[in-house]
């Protein structure tokens, strides 16, 4: 079955001396959050990006694909700690998303935990979103429980 | 060009059936958002998924995008209302697939004409760095209506 997500930004003025905010989402997890052209293309200023945002989708779909990828072969993780850090070439584009994860997985060796990492790089719904033009990186490792 | 990074933080405990998780952004703009599977392909329930936050970003850099094209074409908008909605769906063969992200577009636009304004938006879906990724999966389609200028 489908699911759909909304999400609805508002925006003043021209991209360089004007300012937006995503307004709201539909499951009303957050909004209102300020977004401006300085701050994504400078220093964030505590503001959210595009690429923030994109950092975090990726993040949190790569998470639950590991933790179905692990639990499948029978090694349900006790945590995974992710972080998704997406490079921005103004000018040129979004360019990179790198997966750094860290799993607390009781039985599992280094080697098969780094290989349910990649099958999850691969194939989960935001990597195959933004596959292609983007670099998809991977450093996985385990931490003993 | 400088090269810009920008980080989200997840922790994620237990399977993907019963197991839950927490978003964290680094620039501060947000922390701790809590999600699930459940939450994910059922009832949001207050709580946001990958396919909301990819939906928030695409929102994002596309009115960045028709902005700048407007300002171009001379006419810097007023105010722009974008609306994206993402869809998840399970591809035969392939799993779970975002298949869809719908843009919609309202602008107030002081001297513009409704086929310029239109011009633009698809512009601006060409120049969005965004709807150029994604299209690896999904089909993106731009709906742009202009608005009475105040």
């Amino acid at each position: 079955m489908a699911t759909e997500r909304r999400a609805e930004v508002t925006w003043q003025g021209d991209l360089m001396g004007g300012s937006g905010t995503v307004e709201s989402v539909g499951s009303g997890a957050f909004g209102p959050l300020d977004v401006s052209w300085p701050s994504r293309a400078e220093d964030s200023n505590g503001k959210t990006s595009p690429e923030e945002l994109i950092a975090a989708a990726h993040a949190s779909c790569f998470s639950m694909a590991l933790a179905n990828g692990l639990a499948q072969s029978g090694n349900a993780p006790e945590s995974l700690s992710v972080s998704a850090t997406v490079t921005f070439v103004p000018g040129t584009g979004i360019t990179r998303s790198a997966l750094d994860v860290l799993g607390v997985v009781p039985g599992l060796d280094e080697d098969a935990f780094r290989q349910a990492a990649d099958d999850a790089r691969e194939n989960c719904p935001v990597s195959q979103a933004l596959k292609g033009n983007v670099e998809l990186t991977l450093n996985a490792r385990l931490q003993s429980s | 060009m400088p090269r810009v990074r920008r980080t989200a933080d997840v922790t994620w405990e237990g399977n993907v059936a019963r197991g839950h998780g927490a978003i964290s952004a680094r620039s501060g703009a947000f922390e701790a958002f809590p999600f699930s599977l459940a939450s994910r392909i059922s009832q949001a329930e207050g709580t946001t998924s990958p396919e909301e936050l990819l939906a928030a970003a695409h929102a994002g850099c596309y009115a960045m995008s028709l902005s700048n094209e407007l300002t171009q074409a001379g006419s810097p908008p007023e105010r722009l209302s974008v609306t994206a909605t993402c869809t998840l769906d399970e591809v035969e063969g392939e799993g779970h697939r975002i298949v869809a992200m719908e843009l919609e577009a309202r602008g107030s636009v002081p001297g513009m004409d409704a086929e310029a304004f239109r011009r633009s938006a698809q512009a601006a879906d060409e120049s969005c760095t965004l709807s150029h990724l994604v299209r690896a999966s999904a089909d993106v389609n731009v709906r742009a209506e202009l608005e009475e200028a105040s």
